[in-house]
């Protein structure tokens, strides 16, 4: 058995330009390693992140610390184990389930798509990230949660403001400022909308909640709303976005795709290529044995499913390349265990099904002319914060 | 071990060696059956493993818990009397030579 090893040289701003290179050398080094920075264990191999996700018992969500409360003023299921976590996210379920996508959003969605796409001016080159995959994400979360009276830019702004507060490690006051704002700009809309939820209910997240026969208490319906709205954008944002320039930086693929029509396959190669969550956050309830190495009870863990995503045991040597046609394993993005990301078959069917064949039926010619000015970020959300693509 | 037989929406079939004990989601995603995918693990939060139990196969399973029913609403494909979370069937050794179906899709 060995120590835990410690890493005192990797930081958070290195992680949130480029970690690809370090996390590789880390799944081949230091699988199990103390980030000296951030004192948290990254775990980086695919066969332990996965373990760890279906190890409630021991790797627990409950975190009494986390900024998360305080941001979202009321501790939400993601921070939440076993019945209380399950009952809480099977009053939404039901929302996001394939058979209320086909029978209730299918032709929403895809007439929000075909408007949102023919608003962009063909010839011109535009930020797509900016102009469509922010607002169309917002558009269609705010109709699943029963929300369509908010704007995109209030969906994007309480999202974010919501993932900045979680991830007030620092508890910066100025952050929780912002958050209890959005939360009180939230609250109130949610209190308007109660009454026509119960009129007129729909398949939406709000009146499932709302209406069901035990249903859950009024304060964890708006926290979970509120988790849906900052856990509900960035990711079909980001992985729209990632797919996109995976498929124009590789035209012998995106060839191929359009030919096919290979658009679900994109879909998944791109969100386990760059997974729009990163990594998820644990704390041990024992001490356990990971890999080689002991840990003991009460360490935050994070599983860095990013890295799992592209473990050679699984990938062999090409996980970091964007490769649509590679044998198809299962990959970690939507996570694993009682917190599997519950939007992951709404993301597959807006995104593979409705949104990517639509844009590139209307831009079969799309171009990203200089990749290199694409700037990525992020540690625990990742993804392209702009798009410069020219639409043909 | 006992052979189990499962059957996909095309009709055609695969016969694997399952470990008594093991549950039918671990047993078809370890030999490769692809029309399985259960993502979640075995948490009964995804119910990409559902699938078509034989009528022999059903009257011998562990009845159905709460959760599974609950989360057998979000499966993909159909969901009939014999509908099952291949995550929350447990094999048994009177299962030998029992068919297991698939759906056609599961996302
Ligand atoms: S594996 Fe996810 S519900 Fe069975």
């Amino acid at each position: 058995m060995l120590d835990l090893p410690i890493n005192e040289a990797v930081t958070l701003a290195d992680l949130t330009r480029d970690p690809y290179p370090i996390y590789k050398r880390m799944r081949a080094e230091t699988p199990v390693v103390r980030m000296a920075q951030t004192n948290r264990i990254l775990v980086t191999r695919a066969e332990h992140t996965k373990w760890i996700k279906e190890t409630p018992e021991i790797f627990s969500s409950d975190d009494p610390t986390t900024p998360m409360k305080p941001a979202f003023q009321a501790q939400t299921l993601m921070r939440k184990d076993g019945a209380e976590h399950r009952a809480e996210r099977m009053a939404m379920q039901p929302a996001f389930s394939p058979k209320v996508i086909r029978t209730d959003w299918a032709d929403l969605y895809t007439r929000l798509a075909e408007d949102y796409v023919s608003r962009l001016p063909r010839g011109e080159t535009v930020d797509l990230f900016r102009d469509l995959c922010g607002p169309i994400a917002a558009r269609i979360l705010a109709h699943m949660l029963g929300l369509d009276e908010a704007s995109d830019e209030d969906m994007q702004r309480w999202s974010q403001t919501l993932i900045d507060g979680a991830g007030n490690f620092g508890y910066d006051p100025k952050l929780f400022e912002l958050s209890d704002a959005a939360n009180a700009e939230m609250n109130a809309l949610f209190d308007s909308l109660i009454s026509r939820h119960r009129a007129e209910p729909n398949n939406s997240a709000f009146s499932t909640m709302l209406n069901a026969r035990n249903p859950i208490p009024m304060s964890q319906v708006y926290a979970n709303l509120k988790i849906a709205i900052g856990g509900g954008i960035n990711e079909p944002r980001d992985a729209l976005a990632t797919i996109v320039y995976g498929l124009l930086t590789n035209p012998d693929q995106f060839e191929e795709v359009k030919r096919q029509a290979l658009w679900e396959d994109a879909f998944e190669e791109g969100v386990r290529w760059v997974a729009p969550i990163q990594v998820s956050g644990r704390r041990t309830t024992q001490e356990v044995q990971i890999g080689d190495v002991f840990v003991g009870p009460g360490e935050a863990v994070m599983t860095i499913q990013a890295s799992a995503n592209r473990d050679e045991t699984i990938y062999g040597e090409d996980g970091e390349l964007f490769n649509i046609f590679r044998d198809k394993h299962p990959h970690q993005a939507f996570g694993s265990g009682p917190h599997h990301c519950a939007g992951a078959q709404v993301a597959r069917r807006t995104l593979g099904q409705i949104m990517l064949p639509l844009l590139f039926d209307r831009f079969p010619n799309m171009t990203l002319d200089d990749p290199a000015k694409v700037i990525w970020s992020g540690f625990g959300f990742r993804g392209p914060l702009n798009l410069p693509v020219t639409l043909n | 071990m006992v052979k189990l037989i499962f059957e996909n929406a095309q009709g055609s079939r695969q016969i694997v060696d399952a470990r008594v004990g093991d549950n039918i989601m671990f047993t078809a995603v370890s030999n490769g059956i692809a029309e399985v995918v259960g993502e979640c693990g075995g948490a009964a939060m995804c119910a990409t493993c559902h699938v078509y139990l034989s009528p022999e196969l059903a009257e011998i399973a562990d009845p159905k818990q709460e959760i599974e029913t609950e989360m057998l609403d979000c499966a993909a494909a159909e969901v009939t009397d014999f509908s099952r979370l291949g995550c929350q069937v447990q094999i048994t050794a009177e299962m030998e030579g029992m068919v297991v179906h698939l759906p056609e899709s599961q996302v």
